[in-house]
């Protein structure tokens, strides 16, 4: 059997989940293996999270938010640039593959930037195998 | 020219009982005897008596600006500060948690510190590898000069040279031997947060017991919480009972956070916590 990716999405509700939402209704096709959890703003994700999510088994995590100067709250997505740039390091000098972690800027309108983001990181996590190294073996 | 640790202590002692005696602070952050020469103890002198009881010497190596949030706002106090423990103070006050005004800083200009447990000469190797402190309304003694100067970020080439998988064993070796004392958090001027994350239930973030998902858990968390805020003084590395090499990551996280957002941790008053601050034009780059 092929090798079926669980990818953990980090939306925030007022860019990137509603563009999810537009790519949906306009029926854009784009792997399943992406789950979405809605969040108010970039800024919200807890770096925890996202090591928590592959210590839980996710191969793969995606964050989502509005474009830089366009975020609900003004200025949310400017401290989570930073913020999670930082996580990306973390990860990276812990040994992990920094390509299973994932920030991108995608409007309410970018239904297709949507669909092409989940379909193209989908991909690279296909390739890169499963995550072994934080996950917790039950 | 070698510093005179007993100089340094007796211009502790008398500034100590000065600022006491003349009521200009309540408290005296400095140090005292332990049970023996290589084991000096935080120490805080609330009289002017106690001043007698401060001692300096090499191994005293201990950030005393740990103590300082353990007093109530207001508190008028001085504190003894070495260089990386002078940037704790100076990045305590950009996050609020004391005022410039309550201080009076006691600069020890030290060279030649020595870790208690080996025996060796602190440099830049495991700390920031400065001499003198940055801020300070007194310095005890004379600048420290001519030494040569070597970024403390050289000591992480070889990690950064490492293949992923190779960092990735080499830190699961050192992190599985985590007991989870909690003793570098207990160091650490920066660790003032009451309950600590790990220490929450609701949410769990991570096991509390020591192996290796909670201990993984417990330290990335921990150096992210430590990002641009760390003023690397190794004091967590020397608390470390089994001696797992946290400045590493450390430095690495402040070497990455100077890069990407051109600012060094406790280096002046003026400044904003790194990542409680942000640039319009902060590249996207920074995310790849
Ligand atoms: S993390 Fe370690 S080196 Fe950094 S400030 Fe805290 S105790 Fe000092
Ligand atoms: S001091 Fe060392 S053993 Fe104790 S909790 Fe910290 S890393 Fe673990
Ligand atoms: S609301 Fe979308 S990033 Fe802040």
């Amino acid at each position: 059997m092929s090798f079926e990716p669980k990818i953990l999405g980090i939306a925030c509700n007022w860019c990137t989940y509603t563009g999810a939402d537009l790519a949906g209704t306009t029926r854009l096709q784009y792997p399943q293996n992406l789950r979405v959890v809605r969040v108010m703003c970039s800024s919200r994700i807890n770096p925890s999270f996202i090591f928590r999510a592959f210590q839980l088994g996710a191969d793969g995590v995606l964050v989502g938010g509005c474009h830089p100067g366009d975020c609900h709250y003004n200025t949310g997505n400017l401290y989570a640039r930073r913020r999670l740039a930082v996580t990306k390091k973390i990860l990276e000098f812990s040994g992990m593959e920094p390509g299973r972690f994932r920030v991108e800027w995608i409007s309410a309108s970018e239904g297709n930037k949507f669909a092409e983001v989940v379909t193209e990181f989908t991909k690279q996590i296909k390739n890169l195998g499963p995550q072994t190294q934080f996950k917790i073996s039950q | 020219m070698a510093i005179s640790f007993k100089q340094i202590e007796d211009k502790l002692k008398t500034e100590a009982k000065g600022l006491l005696e003349t009521g200009k602070v309540s408290l005296v952050l400095a140090y005292g005897k332990g049970y023996d020469e290589k084991h000096p103890m935080p120490y805080v002198a609330r009289r002017p008596s106690d001043a007698d009881n401060i001692v300096f010497n090499e191994f005293c190596t201990h950030n005393m600006a740990r103590y300082m949030v353990r007093y109530p706002a207001g508190t008028k106090m001085a504190v003894a500060v070495k260089a990386a423990d002078s940037r704790a103070v100076i990045q305590l006050i950009q996050e609020e948690k004391v005022k410039r005004e309550d201080l009076v800083l006691l600069g020890i200009p030290a060279y030649g510190m020595k870790n208690p447990k080996t025996g060796e000469t602190i440099d830049s190797k495991t700390t920031c590898g400065l001499y003198n402190p940055v801020l300070y309304d007194v310095l005890l003694g004379e600048e420290v000069h001519g030494q040569p100067v070597v970024s403390p970020y050289d000591v992480l080439a070889q990690y950064e040279a490492m293949d992923k998988e190779a960092r990735f064993a080499f830190w699961k070796k050192e992190l599985d031997k985590c007991i989870r004392c909690y003793a570098c958090r207990k160091a650490c001027p920066m660790c003032y947060c009451d309950p600590c994350f790990i220490d929450q239930n609701k949410p769990k973030w991570g096991e509390k017991s020591p192996e290796s998902a909670g201990n993984l858990m417990y330290h990335l968390t921990r150096f992210h919480h430590l990002a641009g805020r760390c003023i690397d003084c190794g004091e967590c590395s020397r608390a470390c009972p089994v001696n797992i090499p946290l400045y590493l990551f450390h430095k690495k996280v402040a070497k990455d956070c100077e890069d990407m957002f051109g600012q060094a941790a406790g280096m002046s008053v003026e400044d904003k916590p790194v990542l409680v601050n942000f640039r319009v034009d902060d590249s996207d780059k920074i995310l790849e």
